[in-house]
């Protein structure tokens, strides 16, 4: 398979921020991946498997995320970091 | 290697002065890390004081040292002192089982469960709790 890259943008819900709990899991469905996964929020960037990064973007609830991926299998975990950003409940 | 051990996952063992502190940092690491990765703590002194207790320091390695192995986090001073006395008295086998990390307590231990509870190695889950001191905060 090709090396690839992917982007996607996705607002976290109003009401969830990237912190504790939702934070660990982005965290551990980017580690799901062998792709280089990168966050960023705020004029920020984080490598999307690091938690003390990702909590260091401080993205509150309705903040937009941008999720890009580069490597193998790069366009399933953009589709499916997204798909779990849409669905983090409090 | 994963999946050695009846859980699979490599735990983390707290070393602290303080009881509340560890039992703090433990709820916020399990709240972020899922509830998978086991992690105990050997904290405060024998009588219940600040301090800390060379023999529970001890039993907490003996106690981790199994299966996967664990990482072991140091709050300051003495318990890093007695840490590594405490390596002093564990057998080989136990050691290749441990993993000490030289990394910020509550950012590294936080960084070692999420990275543990990823299925990674012990020297995987002691190099995520070291980077934790190059991670800035602002």
């Amino acid at each position: 398979m090709l090396q690839s890259s992917e982007q996607a943008r996705v607002a976290l819900p109003s009401d969830v921020a990237l912190h504790a709990r939702p934070a660990g899991l982005f965290v551990r469905e980017a580690a799901l991946f062998t792709a280089d996964v990168n966050v960023a929020a705020n004029g920020k960037q984080a490598n999307a498997k690091s938690i003390l990064e990702v909590l260091g973007l401080g993205a509150t609830g309705g903040t937009e995320l941008v999720i890009s991926a580069s490597g193998e299998d790069a366009a399933a975990a953009v589709r499916d970091l997204t798909a779990l950003v849409v669905a983090l409940v409090e | 290697m994963r999946g050695e051990t009846a859980n699979g996952y490599v735990g983390i063992i707290l070393v602290s002065h303080s009881e509340a502190l560890a039992s703090g940092l433990m709820d916020l690491a399990r709240q972020v890390a899922g509830p998978d990765v086991e992690i105990i703590a050997a904290a405060g002194g024998p009588d219940g004081s600040l301090g800390t207790d060379g023999a529970r320091v001890l039993d907490a390695l003996r106690r981790g040292a199994r299966g996967s192995g664990a990482v072991v986090l140091m709050d300051l001073g003495s318990s890093v002192l007695s840490v590594k006395a405490a390596l002093g008295q564990l057998e080989d086998e136990e050691l290749h089982r441990l993993q000490v990390a030289d990394a910020p307590f509550v950012e590294g231990t936080v960084a070692a469960a999420v990275t543990a509870s990823t299925g990674a190695t012990a020297a995987e889950v002691a190099r995520a709790a070291e980077e934790a001191r190059g991670v800035a905060k602002l």
